[in-house]
């Protein structure tokens, strides 16, 4: 068997893997069998990594990163597929794929340039409040979602001048005191529902009502969350677009210098301030839309979505999966929100588990478990 | 205006500064030794508080009623085991990541604040509502016409002043300040002339936290009333009034702190929207004066070499 | 040649202060095309201080420095290296997580489009300007160490010092500077290593038409070796200059060396 021949067999079923994987563990309820399947997932993968076979796979898959693409959308679909009928399977899903495109932003910024930001839930929420208040107006709802992400992204210029003029901690101050903020406005402000919050209405897409069930045929009905899963992963494969188009360009290279050595960059006329401004501006952008979509998907929003621990849960991710890797955000997004839904036992005490795990990331393994390598401009040319 | 609600305004406003101000002095201490912001300073304040509450939860129990005993217990149990814990933080999270980027030990420190908010929270019995702490001190008041003068909030704000200048002390009078101001100045020529540094870092953050657990308890005696999130609003203002002040300078911090507070206070009294925007206004005052003076009105040392 | 005499550089009393410590004092030189100028003086004596004032990461505090004819005092560091200067850094300021062709092209900056439009949406363009840079980077590269050539996507980190400095030199040739900042090269580097690298910067001064550089350098062969001229410095300011053997046998130098009290 020749070598491409064999790359291809394992993509394929390294896919189909993931996607039984991903099935087996949002269907089953029982917290013994759920364990165990977890157990078992840590096992392969540990074992795999030991006898060196998780590194051939990596290989294989750089070799063939179209195919990769590919099969992972195909994996996805499947597991949509197989839950086209229920309710929560597919909420949890559209909630992870929006949890992905709200932590490609939170990588645009720290994770390539260095910019905190820890009021992520903020520009989300942002995002969330615009669909509120747009959601009954007559401006088009894909437009909406458009909107509360240039409305996300013009909020954070508020934050841009301290931003620019900070470095490290003194940002990250900023942002907390902004993330504070943001909840407190809202909890106070009576125009906009104060602690109860506010309705927002669903998509409506050309006249295509996505809170209405799809009716197949008299035994098929498709359950309504699956007109946001499919807008849900049509926005995260653009944004999946965008990033790898990013960081595969000379403005991937720009951040990373100034994450990296500021004084340096500047002394290759890399303009500092340009490119901390573009990558907040963006990463506050998808953010916002992806607030903006899950809010019309949840119909209703309120401050306590936006608290300081949701934003670290978005840090989280971004940690978890490793700085700037877009394959690990996807991954630590499925752990992060899956997890506690499906293991009742920790639903209560997530946010004091993530944070333990985050400590023991930073301390032990800071890469994150799918580290981030070095840039490739074309997939498969070394020169 | 009314007197009397002028001078609540300004007894209010110098209690919240005497707060801030030994807050914000611990983060400058933290970063005068080893250049790094603990974030979790604010939460090893509200656990503090509940340890203190905890121990007069427990001397009550026992049968000691006595207020006066009953404080001494409070803050020496409260002060002690924010200073071990505080040391301990140092020793087992902020020193293995000296040499890490600092991004880590902002997030490994902000992650810690959210284990002991999320630990209080869970784990304390009934921890997740508001716990009405006791007056411990005597509440004998002074009339001056419609100014009402409180005994406890006196005794508060002299036991702060105290505090801040028995720390002041600490770090100029003494042979631990000496060495602590040399590990400030430069780490590795202190270490040459035989400071022991590792011991003077796990000193010093006992020393802020023990302070931080201070302050707490004079929230606690001051608001009656303290909550496992009290610890992030102080945090964050502390730090900001230690940013103004100029990292690294005690004077600075308490300049701060008192500025701080002044801004709120004058905020609450002249801003023409409802009192309940006073958080909302604290936290934009906290941003507009990091972009006005990122380095603190006194500067803060520059260490960068090129 | 008339071109040999074209001054490049120049300072007037040049002057920056720290606090209290006067770091460069009313310091003046002159740099014509093609020369290399040895800067030497003992530590802290305003060497490094002068790059960085020179490439605008410290501001001035008098004194004037005028780069092809232009008054480049205030300019930010930018607008310096836009201009033609570029340098490398004593404590060796390479992205070590970033590949070396990463690196190399941070050096070249000035040469790449960076339009947002361009580089999300004009993807084959991109690749081509990519291409072309590789290959680009390659040919300088394989002055100095062609199986480093091979080695374009390896993490700098993985490489040895001599290597990193290499590479470091590199990205600051890259962009075709019309003038070099040498900050010690051979900073932690054998004896052995220090003169191939002194090879390769006499190469590159062979190959790149008028380039001037000024090296600060406390490896006294080196200096001997390579420059044309000494500028030596002490509590920042200007002793001595001239050709090195003059330089070398000066006794206000020797006493700085040696600390004359």
């Amino acid at each position: 068997m020749t070598q491409s021949l064999k790359d291809k067999l394992v993509i394929i079923l390294l896919a189909a893997v993931i996607a039984a994987f991903s099935i087996t563990f949002i269907a089953i309820e029982e917290q013994v069998e759920i364990f165990a399947l977890l157990v078992f997932a840590a096992a392969l993968v540990l074992g795999g990594a030991k006898l060196g076979i998780t590194a051939s796979i990596a290989q294989s898959l750089a070799r063939n990163e179209r195919l990769m693409n590919f099969a992972f959308i195909a994996a996805t679909i499947a597991v949509v597929f197989w839950f086209r009928e229920d309710h929560f399977p597919l909420l949890m899903i559209a909630t992870v794929l929006l949890y992905v495109i709200a932590c490609c932003g939170l990588n645009i910024q720290f994770g390539f340039t260095g910019v905190v930001n820890f009021a992520g839930a903020a520009f989300f929420g942002v995002g969330c409040y615009t669909a509120a208040v747009l959601g009954g107006t007559s401006v088009p709802l894909l437009l909406v979602i458009v909107l509360g992400g240039v409305i996300a992204a013009i909020v954070g210029s508020v934050l841009i001048i301290p931003v620019l003029r900070t470095r490290g901690h003194y940002a990250a101050v900023v942002t907390i005191a902004f993330g504070l903020l943001f909840r407190t406005f809202l909890e106070v402000n009576d125009t906009l529902g104060g602690p109860q919050g506010l309705g927002v209405s669903g998509m409506n897409l050309f006249g295509w009502d996505f809170n209405n069930n799809i009716e197949i045929s008299e035994n098929l009905e498709i359950s309504f969350y699956m007109n946001y899963v499919v807008l849900a992963l049509i926005m995260v494969i653009l944004t999946f677009v965008l990033m790898r188009r990013i960081e595969r360009s000379w403005i991937g290279l720009n951040f990373d210098a100034v994450r990296l050595d500021e004084t340096a960059a500047a002394c290759f006329g890399i303009d500092i301030k340009r490119w901390k401004i573009v990558a907040f501006t963006l990463g506050n952008f998808l953010a916002g839309t992806a607030g903006a979509l899950y809010a019309m998907m949840l119909g209703f929003i309120a401050p306590s979505n936006f608290a300081f621990s949701d934003s670290l849960i978005l840090v989280s991710i971004v940690l978890l999966g490793g700085m700037g890797s877009l394959w690990g955000t996807i991954l630590a997004a499925g752990l992060v929100v899956l997890l506690p839904e499906k293991l009742q036992v920790i639903q209560e005490y997530r946010f004091l588990i993530y944070a333990v795990v985050m400590i023991l990331i930073l301390l032990f393994r800071p890469q994150g478990i799918l580290p981030r390598g070095l840039r490739a401009y074309i997939p498969g040319w070394r020169g | 205006m009314d007197v009397g609600l002028l001078g609540q305004f300004v007894v209010n406003g110098m209690m919240l500064g005497m707060m801030y101000a030994l807050v914000a002095v611990g983060f400058t201490l933290f970063f005068g030794v080893l250049d790094v912001i603990k974030f979790s300073h604010g939460d090893v304040l509200m656990v503090g508080t509940f340890a203190g509450f905890s121990t007069y939860l427990g001397m009550t129990a026992i049968g000691i009623d006595n207020a006066f005993i009953q404080l001494i217990g409070v803050l020496v149990i409260s002060l002690g085991s924010m200073a071990i814990l505080g040391a301990v933080i140092a020793r087992y999270l902020v020193l293995p990541l000296k040499s890490a980027p600092p991004l880590n030990t902002l997030l490994v420190t902000l992650m810690l604040g959210t284990v002991l908010r999320e630990a209080i929270r869970l784990f304390y019995p009934d921890g997740s509502n508001p716990k009405h702490f006791p007056a411990l001190l005597p509440t004998d008041s002074w009339s001056l016409g419609s100014f009402t003068l409180r005994s406890d909030s006196v005794i508060l704000l002299i036991g702060g002043l105290l505090v801040i200048v028995g720390v002041n002390m600490l770090i100029n009078r003494t042979r631990l300040g000496l060495a602590i101001r040399a590990v400030a100045q430069d780490e590795e020529t202190a270490k040459c002339m035989g400071i022991n540094f590792k011991m003077i870092v796990l000193l010093t953050f006992a020393l802020g936290s023990a302070v931080a657990a201070f302050a707490g308890v004079m929230n606690g005696l001051y608001y009656n009333e303290i909550n496992f999130g009290m610890g992030l609003l102080l945090g964050v203002i502390g730090f900001s009034a230690a940013i103004v002040g100029g990292l690294g300078n005690i004077y600075g911090a308490i300049l701060g702190g008192f500025l701080f507070a002044g801004l709120q206070t004058l905020g609450a009294v002249a801003l023409p929207f409802a009192s309940a925007y006073k958080d909302v206004f604290a936290f934009a005052v906290v941003i507009a004066i990091i972009a006005w003076r990122p380095t603190g009105l006194i500067a803060e040392k520059t260490s960068e070499r090129v | 040649m008339a071109q040999q005499q074209e001054t490049v550089l120049t300072f007037r009393g040049l002057t920056r202060r720290f606090g209290g410590v006067i770091a460069l004092n009313k310091f003046d030189m002159e740099l014509t095309n093609g020369q290399i100028v040895g800067l030497i003086g003992p530590n802290g004596s305003g060497k490094t201080t002068s790059f960085n004032v020179l490439t605008g990461i410290y501001e001035a505090n008098g004194g004037s420095i005028e780069f092809l004819g232009q008054d480049i005092t205030s300019w930010p560091a930018q607008k310096v290296y836009e201009a033609g200067v570029a340098r490398t850094f004593q404590r060796s300021r390479l992205c070590l997580e970033l590949s070396i062709f990463d690196n190399i092209m941070i050096g070249n900056h000035k040469r790449l489009n960076h339009g947002l439009l361009f580089n999300i949406f004009q993807r084959k363009a991109l690749r081509e300007q990519i291409r072309e840079n590789h290959e680009e980077a390659r040919k300088l590269l394989k002055i100095f160490d062609p199986a480093l050539a091979d080695k374009m996507f390896d993490p700098v980190g993985s490489l040895r010092m001599i290597d990193r400095r290499r590479i470091e030199i590199c990205r600051a040739l890259i962009s075709h500077p019309r003038l070099l900042l040498l900050d010690e090269p051979s900073a932690g580097m054998t004896h052995e290593e220090t003169r191939e690298l002194m090879d390769d910067i006499l190469e590159v001064r062979e190959m790149i038409d008028g380039l001037s550089i000024i090296l600060v350098e406390h490896e006294m062969g080196m200096i001997e070796r390579v420059t044309d001229k000494c500028i030596v410095l002490n509590f920042g300011q200007k002793i001595c200059e001239g050709a090195y053997r003059d330089v070398a046998s000066d006794k206000l130098v020797q006493e700085a060396y040696l600390g004359g009290e």
